[in-house]
């Protein structure tokens, strides 16, 4: 498997993609994390370790405080999944603008 | 806004592209789905049928195919792209996409939703499902350019880069 096949198959369940979803505004404990999906304790841990081994996040201690453990978001593997996503949206870029100029070409009104 | 198609952030596998028409909601559905061979981009970067004559089709509905059909010497093949999931007109489309390359079982997702805005419609294309391929799937190996091209069924890969800079620089 290569670092976008990882990425994509940690992403494949509904429950680490809201623990991306949740991260992308801000570093969470795994507790607060646990709560914020329903989940147990022991569950949410046997996610947050899929996603810690394919790189997607990592632990971090939080302030001065070494017994205050979070999690955040490492941006290096969304890098191939952006790229992949990128080639997915230029093509709909294209079809869409295509779609604008006909639709609005056939059916539109006078344009400012 | 700009007038151009713009894309967001992405959200776990799923891509995302809006456009705004100065159309009704109604009459953009309508388009989008009864005349996509009319819009739908010509040639062989953008259809199976390449330079042959084709036909792009929806049958509208749920359970309704989204369909290519083209002519050949032998005959007049056709390549069903996927089955519509959601006809909801005019908010909303949902149908599968499967690749020339997809095993039957294997698709993703495309949902159109179109939402009224400025005397106009908001068209929002949501294009999604890729983590669900098998690892093994072609879709997931290579992944850019000329792979991409062959794993979405279409042809137009290679000139992709120039053509979204080109769309960036003039939005």
């Amino acid at each position: 498997m290569n670092d976008l096949d990882r990425t994509l198959a940690a992403l494949a369940d509904p429950t680490r993609r809201g623990v991306v979803e949740l991260l992308r505004k801000k570093p969470r404990r795994a507790g607060d994390l646990a709560a914020a999906l329903a989940m147990s304790g022991p569950a949410m841990s046997r996610h947050l370790r899929v996603l810690r081994t394919t790189g997607l996040v990592e632990e971090d201690h939080q302030g001065d405080d070494a017994r205050v453990r979070v999690y955040r978001l490492r941006q290096e593997p969304f890098g191939a999944l952006r790229r992949w996503l990128d080639e997915v949206e230029a093509f709909w870029t294209r079809e869409l603008q295509a779609f604008k100029d006909y639709a609005e070409r056939t059916r539109g009104k006078a344009r400012r | 806004m700009s007038d151009h198609p713009a894309r967001s952030a992405p959200a776990g596998d799923c891509a995302t592209v809006t456009v705004f028409v100065a159309v009704a909601p109604d009459v953009a559905f309508e388009v989008f789905t009864r005349e996509v061979d009319l819009w739908w981009k010509q040639g062989p970067r953008y259809r199976i049928a390449g330079r042959r004559r084709g036909l792009l089709h929806f049958e509208p509905g749920v359970g309704g195919r989204l369909f290519e059909s083209f002519e050949t010497d032998s005959g007049s093949p056709t390549f069903e792209v996927g089955r519509i999931t959601a006809w909801e007109p005019p908010a909303r489309l949902e149908f599968e996409w499967r690749g020339v390359n997809f095993r039957p079982n294997e698709k993703t997702v495309v949902e159109v939703r179109f939402a009224a805005s400025r005397e106009g419609t908001l068209v929002t294309v949501q294009h999604r499902g890729w983590s669900t391929l098998p690892t093994d799937h072609p879709a997931r190996h290579g992944l850019v350019g000329p792979a991409f091209s062959r794993m979405i069924g279409m042809w137009w890969g290679e000139l992709m880069s120039s053509l979204r800079e080109h769309v960036g620089r003039s939005s």
